[in-house]
């Protein structure tokens, strides 16, 4: 099993999540989507207006805390990276505001102007050097998580015994850093701190914006593609976005978030120490997020309310040690018996009562639209020349070399076929142009341009389009969004992107039905969408392997005419098996065995050529002499 | 005078080294035994230390009590790992939560059961004298101690049956199971293994730690960041990544203090991911 | 003897085998015939309980065979994956003692008898399985399967990827282990020729079911059929 597979939380009980609570149906909740969050916070605001004062004051530490719950959901609910480094940033915000709070309040009156900007730049600063470290050293999902687990318990160390002064801020080790201003809204000399109920009401208002902008972002095209890098991290490569660039953009606006948080917290609490990084501290976190239901973004404040409310109600606030006891078992018990949280109940009981759609739609038959294709490639800079050249190239493992010095040189006017019986080295030699495998010696260009230790998406974006044996599609998205995604890539132009859509899913017979899940078609309609999406990056240079496996007699020849039309514009490569499609292509056919290039030439050549049946037979006495 | 500081300097690195191989090793077997990474690892040797102080207290003798310890601490983990991890194979970042929660539990208890304040076991404090300096002896007794435990992981590893099973299923759990090893018993076993070797750290290191609720602290941060670097080769890797970035913290923290020492550890640590991010030993072809 | 009947199953959603039954009897070498990508592996996975079942199920000697892999092999089922799969941390010793232990077999004599059987082996008795060559590696997965001392062993494709020379030598282990040992046998083959070499009897896969069931003589002698059967 994969590593992805295992670091991706369950993301279908989100997206039904999100179904059932209407965002899908188009277009009423695409208006009105920021009504859900406005209506929770008026009605918090009312309650805390029937409830006393003192139950405001507490009240505002859950909503604090909720913006941390945020800020951890939008990384591990949405990028699948769980960091348990959320209070190292909000921390680091906390102590950065309350500095900048304590030192420059004066000037103005007003402490939430500096404490807020302060601790949000702190947390991305923090989270940019982490984010970093953690996305550009290559490591694995394990190896992030534990570089965050661990900087929070090292900020933990350091903090207790460093002790500095920064103007009339005294951070004093453990004893921590006192006397920071509360909440003053007015500005000027005469500006007077807060009552709760009016901080509740500001740290509420905060919140809100903050929740909904960022469920705007994530609406947004970035947010859409920070779902595919979740859902298929080499998809996401193979359609030319810089994945680890959109993720630390995505780690750096949690560290700001959570640097928000520290920075109200600080003015809220008067008073910071370092058990802010403390274990407790950073457990709560997660505990939000999973009850109230990872990804969903909000989830975290409904799980800060709710555990909040709870032992307020049970032990009159923070209820002594036994909290953490408590808290432990229940996340224990939420990892391991319920991880959709209380709107992931929800939303299972609202699909059991609602009368279930049994429409089945089917897609109709592909009919190829070289208008289309034509189109897609206009506006387009050509490139001088339209060339995948490997020039010797080879790559070994262990004492195995798959790929043995291969020279080819693939051009648009016919297709290309790469052959060869099982073992024979065609998927190493794919990986090798596609940059999955960077070659051991020799070089790989792309339109005349050297390519050989370049980055896929680096690739895309030099005009490179592959589709892999298996249907790599975005299985939690619908059809609509998956090849929206791969003509977003090429335009980063949302209307552009659109109307490219709209005339792909007529050309894959998918207007209708277009908003069914991915994951949902079948294997045939995967491969199409998965061909449709590389074709909306109307490449120069495009690789298919094994392009017509699970396909129909009339779904082939439909593929080999599109095969076919392609080769005017772009070079193309197919790996294939199966003779008679090949055979259709009246392709160039390269033969490899045992990682080199056995014999080349056209389709019949090939075929008449006795060696080429031996290899295939595994009759030896050819073979050995070759 | 110049010579015998470099002498308490250099043993000092050597024991600071041993004490945390000693922390450590147990993590990294169920790491890279396993592939499960246990948060809780700092509490499992918390508890083995106080199993032992407790049994030390009724009269048993401490190196007896520490086997006690051992033994309790290694039961405890299969429990763990038959309630806990046995049900999440696979989902290692929920595993990591969940011990993450246990971690706290037992700290919870441990300070309702204990106090946050315990005696010691009151061992007679034995120390020689190098020039001006003075060593404890029991600290340079865990060099040889952490060899010998190194040495027994070893043997197990590459002698035994459990062993050369438990190596086959980390390496490929299917074809492990394709042969006939039943790799769920394994797992127990390694994490019951990992949980009991973290309790005989707990009992060793008691005279020179003594046993508080959140002793294990100490330890963890160090022993995660020496078990991710190092890779997949759950011994040597550890052994060595553990020694480099120890003795590097002991020079520093002898120099410039403490703090700076664990800063010096946390820099090292992601100079040698960001070089290797998939650990020192990742390539390397080596049996353990 | 041995049985897999009406299997139906795959990964997750995906159905790839689709009714396939097969029979080897009790002493007989059988190939399983077909494309790439027919199905061949996931039958094989099918047998040893590997993947996601949906219907049927898989007998040795009459007895219907337990859920688990591990309790497959223990009941007399060998398997070597395509691939091969040897443990390439663990040495050549350790690869077939890891096999003989699990199956409570006295691990030192298992290796004692693999080394004498593969004598390709022998000099490499303390190297990793992973600095083998991939023929090498074939001979090891085979030594490691029948260190669990199966009545029947799996063979998926053992001439992928492996140097001509070798092949003979592995085509040559199989005769011995079904002819000295009594081992029934059922392999996945492409290669047609190494087919004849050991077999007489053939399964022919497409699409995920059992389509035909010939002899291999018949088989090459009829050009057509292999063309389609294979794609050339």
């Amino acid at each position: 099993m994969s590593v992805q597979s295992v670091t991706t939380p369950p993301e279908r009980s989100a997206s039904e999540l999100q179904e059932s609570l209407g965002t899908k149906s188009r277009p009423l909740s695409d208006r009105f989507w920021w009504m859900a969050p406005v209506l929770a916070s008026v009605i918090m605001l009312a309650v805390v207006f029937i409830k006393e004062e003192s139950f405001a004051f507490v009240a505002t530490s859950w909503i604090i805390f909720g913006i941390v719950g945020l800020s951890l959901d939008l990384v591990w609910g949405k990028s699948g990276l769980l960091s348990l480094g959320q209070t190292a940033l909000f921390g680091i915000g906390g102590y950065v505001g309350a500095i900048a709070a304590i030192n420059l309040s004066d000037i103005t009156g007003n402490t939430l102007v500096w404490a807020i900007p302060f601790g949000a730049g702190a947390g991305a600063l923090a989270a940019l050097l982490l984010g970093w470290l953690m996305f550009y050293a290559n490591m694995g999902n394990l190896q992030r998580t534990i570089l965050t687990y661990t900087s929070t318990l090292l900020l933990l160390t350091l903090m207790v015994s460093f002790t500095a002064t920064f103007g009339d801020a005294v951070v004093g080790g453990t004893n921590g850093l006192g006397s920071i201003p509360s909440y003053v809204l007015g500005f000027g000399e005469g500006a007077e701190r807060v009552s709760s109920r009016v901080m509740f009401v500001t740290v509420v208002v905060i919140a809100c914006s903050i929740l909904l902008a960022t469920i705007r972002l994530m609406r947004s095209p970035f947010g859409t593609v920070i779902d595919c890098i979740r859902l298929d991290v080499t998809k996401a490569d193979l359609l030319g976005f810089d994945t680890r660039q959109y993720q630390l953009r995505l780690f750096v606006l949690s560290g700001a978030i959570a640097g928000v948080g520290g920075g109200l917290f600080v003015l809220w609490a008067n008073f910071v120490n370092p058990s802010i990084f403390s274990n407790q501290n950073a457990l709560f976190i997660p505990i939000y997020v999973l009850v109230g239901g990872i990804g969903t973004l909000f989830g975290g404040f409904v799980g800060a309310i709710a555990v909040g409310w709870l032992s307020f109600w049970l032990g009159g606030g923070a209820g002594g040690g036994q909290t953490t006891l408590v808290l432990g078992v229940l996340l224990i018990l939420l990892v391991r018996f319920n991880r959709s949280g209380l709107f992931g109940i929800a939303a299972s009981v609202w699909r059991r009562l609602r009368p279930k759609e049994t429409t089945v739609v089917k897609s109709e038959p592909v009919k190829v639209d070289f208008e289309l294709l034509q189109r897609l490639r206009e506006g387009q800079t050509k490139p001088s020349e339209i060339s995948l050249v490997t020039n010797d190239a080879s790559k070994s493992f262990g004492g195995v070399k798959p790929v043995d010095e291969v020279s080819q040189r693939f051009t648009p006017g016919s297709v290309h076929c790469v052959i060869g019986p099982n073992g024979a080295g065609k998927s190493s030699y794919l990986k090798v142009c596609t940059g999955a495998y960077k070659p051991d010696s020799g070089s790989v260009s792309i339109n005349g341009v050297d390519v050989t230790s370049t980055d896929p998406h680096k690739r895309v974006a030099l005009g490179l389009g592959v589709k892999n044996q298996k249907a790599q599609v975005f299985a939690e998205l619908d059809v609509r969004t998956n090849l929206w995604v791969a003509a977003y890539s090429r335009s980063r132009n949302s209307d552009h992107a659109d109307s490219t859509v709209d005339a792909m899913l007529q050309m894959l017979g998918m207007t209708k039905g277009a908003d069914r899940l991915a994951g949902d078609l079948s294997h045939g309609e995967q491969q199409w969408l998965d061909i449709g999406m590389v074709l909306c990056l109307a490449p120069d240079v495009i690789l298919l392997d094994e392009p017509a496996a699970g396909m129909t007699g009339e779904e082939r020849e439909q593929l080999a005419a599109l095969v076919r039309a392609l080769t005017e514009t772009a070079a193309v490569v197919v790996v294939e098996h199966d003779m008679g499609f090949i055979q259709s292509l009246d392709p160039e056919v390269t033969v490899l065995h045992q990682g080199a290039v056995f014999t080349q030439g056209d389709i019949e050549e090939v075929r008449s050529d006795e060696r080429v049946l031996d290899i295939y037979l595994g009759r030896r006495e050819h073979v050995r002499d070759n | 005078m110049d010579l015998d500081y470099l002498l308490v300097l250099l043993l000092g690195s050597v024991t600071a080294a041993a004490t945390l191989l000693i922390a450590t090793v147990g993590l990294a077997v169920v790491y890279g035994l396993m592939g499960v990474v246990n948060l809780a690892h700092g509490e499992f040797l918390m508890f083995g230390a106080y199993t032992t102080l407790t049994v030390t207290r009724m009269g048993v003798p401490f190196v007896l009590a520490i086997l006690v310890g051992v033994i309790i601490t290694s039961l405890f983990g299969a429990i763990v790992e038959v309630l806990l991890i046995k049900p999440m194979y696979g989902r290692l970042l929920d595993t990591m939560l969940a011990t993450w929660g246990l971690s706290l539990v037992l700290v919870q208890a441990a300070v309702l059961q204990f106090g946050t304040v315990t005696p010691g076991v009151g061992l007679p404090q034995w120390s020689i004298s190098i020039g001006d300096f003075e060593m404890s002896t029991y600290l340079l007794l865990m060099v040889p101690a952490a060899a010998v435990i190194v040495a027994a992981i070893y043997l197990l590893f590459t002698r035994t049956s459990y062993g050369v099973m438990a190596r086959a299923s980390i390496q490929d759990r299917q074809m492990a199971s394709a042969v006939g090893i039943e790799t769920s018993w394994i797992n127990t076993i390694t994490f019951a293994l990992g949980a009991g070797l973290a309790g005989l750290a707990g009992g060793l290191l008691l005279p020179a730690v003594p046993a508080t609720p959140d002793m294990g602290l100490l330890f963890v941060i160090k022993a995660f960041l020496i078990v991710v670097s190092a890779g997949p080769a759950a011994l040597s890797g550890t052994a060595a990544t553990g020694g480099i970035l120890a003795s590097t913290t002991s020079v520093t923290a002898n120099i410039w203090g403490s703090a700076l020492g664990d800063l010096m550890f946390f820099v090292a640590t992601i100079a040698i991911l960001r070089l290797f991010p998939l650990g020192i030993s990742h390539k390397w072809r080596i049996r353990l | 003897m041995f049985e897999i009947t009406n299997a139906t199953g795959g990964y997750e959603k995906t159905r790839i085998i689709e009714d396939a039954s097969i029979k080897v009897d009790k002493g007989e070498v059988v190939a399983l015939l077909g494309r790439n990508g027919v199905g061949k592996t996931t039958l094989f996975k099918y047998a040893m309980g590997l993947i996601d079942r949906e219907n049927g199920s898989v007998s040795l000697g009459g007895k219907e065979l337990p859920a688990a892999t591990s309790r497959r092999v223990r009941a007399g089922l060998g398997y070597v994956p395509q691939g091969r799969f040897v443990f390439p941390r663990l040495t050549v010793s350790e690869n077939i003692a890891a096999a003989a232990a699990a199956n409570r077999h006295d691990r030192k004599k298992a290796v004692a008898q693999a080394l004498e059987d593969f004598p390709l082996l022998k000099p490499k008795a303390n190297t990793l399985a992973g600095k083998l060559s991939g023929g090498q590696q074939q001979v090891l997965a085979m030594a490691r399967a029948l260190a669990t001392e199966p009545e029947v062993l799996l063979l998926d494709e053992p001439t992928e990827g492996i140097q001509p020379s070798i092949i003979d030598d592995i085509a040559g282990i199989i005769k011995t282990l079904n002819v000295e040992r009594g081992i029934s046998i059922l392999v996945a083959e492409q290669d047609l020729e190494f087919c004849r070499a050991v077999a007489k009897r053939a399964y022919v896969m497409d699409r995920g079911q059992i389509v035909d069931e010939v002899s291999i003589e018949a088989l090459l002698e009829n050009e057509e059929l292999v063309q389609r059967l294979l794609g050339v």
